[in-house]
């Protein structure tokens, strides 16, 4: 017979083992320990009905003889079991008549018998709860598990249950186990007592509660409550240290039967193994661990008894708190809370301190004891409250005072046990969320971070997380850090790893920016040894000889769609090489030949004094859209190396570097400088090429990138040249555009190019002006006025701009005139008298138009004969212009604004007035456009009179 | 020798020339737009600003209402008289698109 495909040979092998080798085959004869038939015999057995075994064969089928398959155990442990295993010496006797089987081994040599205790009976040896039928049952799956060996001792435990047992035992023994098992069931019964009297001894309690309530015999009430209180601890303590045994064990049985998650075997790699043995071993540690975590719990849960005992005292008023605190119990520390307790001990002690209640701050090691403290301060108020309560009581309180005293207590509980609650349920999504901790071990994620920043590692850290960097940078000066603030991890000449933006207040930063340093540099050196050792090993070269294996997965990136090539694209910069293999040969010739004296040139135009050496020049078709396009494109790609240079300085300490740096740099900026085309001949084309670049947009956005790395010369010739050509802009052109009543597309894109005049052109030849002397002043207005329709630029914002730059640097120096201590920076009386003339001349070119320099006044007023809101806006630079005229302006002059400019003035200022505004903000804007002429003829609005 | 010539050396050169410039983009399903390019990538994903969309909406719904069930059928099968064909024009703008390469079938610069 074999049970659930047991090896019928072992067990048989067993068996022989059991009766040859450990015991005496004479002894095995007189094995049978059955009870009855002796002394204690209650003759039971003989009044048994043994009949009715005719039909045995066919109910179970008809085998010549009773195998011991079923005895797993060898030497069975339950006494009368060993009924049903045939004696060794008469194995082929087939099942006797069970009477005559009993009858004939019921010698009185056999001392050993049950106890008189009647509830020791044959059918509860035979019941679940033996250690047989367990087997039978299939709940012990291995021969020795250890389970077993630890199987609950519940309360209702039968005897020799949990005794494992390899040989017979003696009938001492099992006389000694019988007995401990009456002793226990003594012990139930007496606990039950106890239960029964403590329900008693609460009804009473209540009882008196009741009589408390009429506020007689308080003082005795507190000395009984308190004898009582400590009555009750000690039953229940003893009940409670019982049960939670049993509570314990079996979780204890469970958490072995059913695994947790990282437990269960997933695949059988090297990795794998290993890892279970680091497992196994936390495992033994563990099972330490619990031990010591049983005697905690139960201390810990002694207090809460403690504790709750305390609260039924002072506020239940029900019979059944007891009961409802006894039915608590297997609710209190759940099987995760254990696991928690485990994992918080191990790694999160400093995450527990910070979780612990603000009730104790004590900081404690873990957290589910956190709550001691906790109780015993309760347990302290309460002792207070009492105490208070019955002084108050001797004083004779009102029983009013009483109640809120009472109200305040419960209110204090309830906060307690609120804080309770929240701390368990914390402890449990703690103990939710660790469910996966140690599911990776240190070096599994190392391994990961190695993968992850293998991939993060590029040749350019910076040019590959350009915008990032740049981002981070705005954002970084934006918030007030210094700049320096390197974001890029370096690793020698390898590459390094843009770091992104710093996050404020990121203390674990740091720690993981180190963290992935030093992985990053152990997969440098990693790398560096495999390549060592590739050369060492020349086996290691046939590797991959036959054929490759496709390596591992997270190598295989997005599969690349697209084959270009990662040099040239996206940037043009590899194809214009090429085309500057070639330049060298002319233009920059031409270019380094012709620079100065075209650089004088410009200059003495730019004072006024006009050559007209004409002869060399070629004229050529201006630039093509296209050819502005990639001339651009290649602009960005050097401007980029510019800024990338410059951000790289070479290291202070080494000169040769820095020459090498430096000539480097100096390489791109003249390729740049030349590209701009600035010193190609002013009358080479119209427009002039440089004017070409700044007609597109980004044309207008790269100049004050370029301008910043070039030298005040080359700035001075820039902007030599674009005041020489300035009627050429785009920006100049299409102005007139700008005046239509409605708005249109074309409309739109002019004024997206006047604001990136305004903000990428102006601003890069303001500080050009801004510390001009009064000469190179006067000489651009002379360049500006000789070379281009003034009228017509003064009637755009750029030229607007432009001439009131010039006016206000002219104003600045004749205001250092006044409190100037530094007399060689003084102008001469020429430069004066120059910069006069020429003032003159504008004024006089500018006289007709001036009513006309309003936008306001060119623009048609619409179908509504309304005009465009927003229009004082655009009139302010004009009105800011004329501020900078007046102030300059003589007398008659002053006149002349005057007369051409009342109207306007006295239309603002009537619209004003009379209300003809929008809203507040158009008349603020026209009080304020007007104020701003006014002021510089020295008048004010407010002296205008209606 | 001018790098115009010599600048182009793959299609993506053509728009990146564009790069800040307005393009006329055409998509799948009768959708045209312009905008002003910002960015672009290997699979033409397109990032534009001020975006005028233009969407064709073919609607066959005949002019008079008497199209009889036969004739709707007829539809069904593309056999529409051309007359019936009703072209609709919806625009609409928007400040900031991404425009996802898989739709793009054409970028240019508008045609001036």
């Amino acid at each position: 017979m074999s049970f659930f495909g047991f090896e019928q040979t072992d067990l048989e092998k067993e068996k022989q083992q059991f009766l040859h080798g450990k015991l005496d085959p004479s002894d095995t004869n007189d094995l049978a320990v059955y009870t009855w038939g002796e002394e204690s015999y209650d003759g039971l057995g003989d009044a048994l009905e043994e009949g009715g075994d005719d039909l045995n064969d066919e109910t179970f089928g008809r085998r010549g003889t009773v195998g011991t398959d079923f005895d797993f155990v060898g030497a069975t442990s339950v006494p009368g079991a060993e009924d049903l295993r045939p004696k060794p010496r008469t194995p082929q006797i087939p099942r006797d008549e069970p009477s005559s089987f009993y009858a004939s081994r019921s010698s009185p040599s056999q001392a050993a018998r049950q106890p008189a205790s009647s509830q020791m009976s044959l059918e509860s040896i035979w019941d679940d709860k033996s250690p047989l039928s367990l087997r039978l049952n299939g709940a012990g799956r291995t021969p020795t598990s250890s389970g077993r060996v630890q199987s609950p001792s519940t309360l209702q435990q039968p005897i020799g249950h949990g005794l494992k047992q390899t040989g017979a035992r003696t009938l001492q023994e099992i006389e000694a186990e019988m007995r401990a098992a009456a002793e226990q069931s003594r012990e139930q019964n007496l606990q039950r007592q106890l239960l029964e009297r403590q329900q008693e001894q609460r009804q009473e309690e209540e009882y008196r509660r009741l009589r408390e309530r009429e506020r007689q015999e308080m003082e005795r009430e507190l000395l009984q409550r308190q004898r009582f209180v400590q009555q009750q601890q000690e039953q229940q303590l003893h009940l409670q240290r019982l049960q939670q045994q049993q509570i314990l064990q079996q979780r204890e049985q469970q958490h072995h039967r059913t695994p947790p998650p990282r437990m269960l075997p997933v695949s059988q790699s090297p990795r794998f193994l290993e890892h279970q043995r680091l497992l196994l071993l936390q495992q033994q540690q563990e099972q330490q661990q619990q031990l010591l975590r049983l005697q905690q719990l139960e201390e810990q849960l002694r207090m809460e008894e403690l504790e709750r005992q305390m609260r039924g005292q002072q506020i239940s008023h029900h019979g059944d708190n007891y009961n409802q605190n006894h039915d608590r119990h297997p609710s209190g520390p759940t099987l995760a809370d254990m696991e928690a307790l485990q994992l918080l001990q191990q790694q999160q002690r400093e995450l527990i301190r910070r979780t612990q209640s603000p009730l104790n701050p004590a900081a404690q090691d873990n957290g589910l004891y956190a709550q001691q403290p906790n109780l015993q301060l309760q347990q302290r108020l309460l002792n207070e409250m009492a105490n208070a309560e019955f002084l108050r009581e001797m004083q004779g309180l009102s029983q009013a005072d009483q109640e809120i005293l009472r109200a305040e207590a419960m209110r204090k509980i309830v906060e307690a046990e609120k804080m309770e609650e929240k701390r368990r349920r914390k402890a449990a999504k703690i103990a939710h969320m660790s469910r996966y901790n140690d599911l990776m071990t240190q070096s599994d994620k190392d391994f990961i971070t190695r993968i992850q920043v293998s991939q993060l590692v590029t040749q350019d850290p910076y040019a590959d997380d350009f915008y990032a960097q740049v981002y981070g940078a705005i954002m970084r000066s934006r918030m007030g850090l210094g700049s320096d603030d390197e974001r890029v991890l370096k690793f020698g000449t390898s590459g390094g790893i843009g770091l992104g933006v710093s996050q404020r207040g990121a203390n674990r930063r740091p720690n993981a920016m180190q963290r992935m340093q030093q992985q990053v540099e152990r997969i440098v050196s990693n790398a560096r040894r495999r390549e060592e050792e590739k050369g060492m090993h020349s086996l290691h070269s046939l590797q991959g000889a036959l054929g490759r294996t496709s390596g591992r997965s997270y190598k295989a990136a997005p599969r690349q769609l697209l084959q270009v090539d990662a040099n040239s694209s996206p940037t043009l910069s590899h194809a214009q090489a090429h085309g500057h293999i070639h330049k060298p040969d002319e233009s920059p010739n031409e270019a380094a030949a012709d620079a100065a004296a075209k650089a004088a040139k410009l200059g003495r135009e730019a004072l006024g004094e006009h050559t007209a050496d004409a002869s060399e020049l070629v004229r050529k078709d201006p630039l093509t859209h296209r050819e502005v396009l990639v001339t651009l494109e290649t602009l960005y790609d050097l401007v980029l190396l510019l800024e990338q240079l410059k951000r790289n300085p070479a290291p202070p300490e080494d000169e040769e570097a820095i020459i090498e740096w430096e000539i480097e740099f100096q390489t791109i900026l003249d390729k740049t400088w030349v590209l701009l085309k600035v010193m190609v001949p002013l009358a080479t084309s119209d427009p002039h090429p440089f004017i070409s670049i700044l007609s597109v947009a980004k044309g207008k956005k790269l100049l004050p990138r370029l301008t910043r790395h070039l030298d005040s010369q080359r700035m001075l010739t820039l902007l030599t040249l674009l005041i020489a050509c300035f009627s050429q802009l785009d920006v100049i052109i299409d102005a007139p555009l700008l005046d239509a009543p409605e708005e249109t597309p074309e409309r739109a894109e002019i004024e997206r190019q006047t604001q990136a005049f305004l903000s990428g052109v102006i601003q890069s030849i303001l500080p050009i002006i801004a510390k001009g002397s009064l000469r190179l002043v006067s000489g651009l207005l002379g360049l500006l006025l000789d070379r281009n329709d003034i009228v017509a630029i003064a009637k755009t914002r750029p030229g607007l701009a432009l001439l009131t730059l010039l006016l206000t640097r002219v104003e600045v120096i004749k205001e250092s005139l006044h409190n100037a201590t530094n007399l060689e920076e003084l102008p001469s009386p020429e430069d004066a008298d120059q910069w006069q003339l020429m003032f003159d001349h504008l004024f006089q070119l500018l006289t007709p138009h001036f009513p006309q320099l309003f936008p306001s006044s060119r623009t048609p007023p619409t179908e509504q004969g309304h005009h465009r809101p927003g229009m004082d806006t655009l009139d302010q630079p004009v009105w800011q212009f004329l501020a900078a005229l007046a102030l300059h302006a003589v007398t008659e002059q002053h006149q002349v604004l005057v007369t051409l400019l009342r109207e306007k003035v006295l239309d603002n200022v009537m619209a004003v007035k009379k209300g003809w505004v929008n809203d507040e903000e158009e008349r603020q804007t026209k009080l304020a456009n007007v104020d701003l002429f006014l002021h510089a003829l020295g008048l004010d609005s407010s002296q205008i009179a209606m | 020798m001018d790098p115009s010539s010599s600048g182009i050396q793959e299609p993506f050169d053509l728009i990146r020339l564009s790069l800040s410039e307005r393009v006329f983009v055409k998509l799948r399903g009768d959708r045209e737009m312009t905008g002003i390019l910002h960015a672009y990538d290997g699979h033409m994903n397109l990032i534009l600003s001020d975006v005028e969309e233009t969407i064709m909406i073919v609607d066959t719904e005949s002019p008079e209402a008497q199209g009889t069930v036969s004739v709707r059928k007829h539809e069904v099968f593309g056999l529409i008289p051309l007359q019936y064909l009703v072209l609709q024009v919806a625009k609409r703008k928007m400040e900031m698109l991404f425009v996802r390469g898989d739709g793009v079938i054409l970028v240019s610069p508008p045609s001036r």
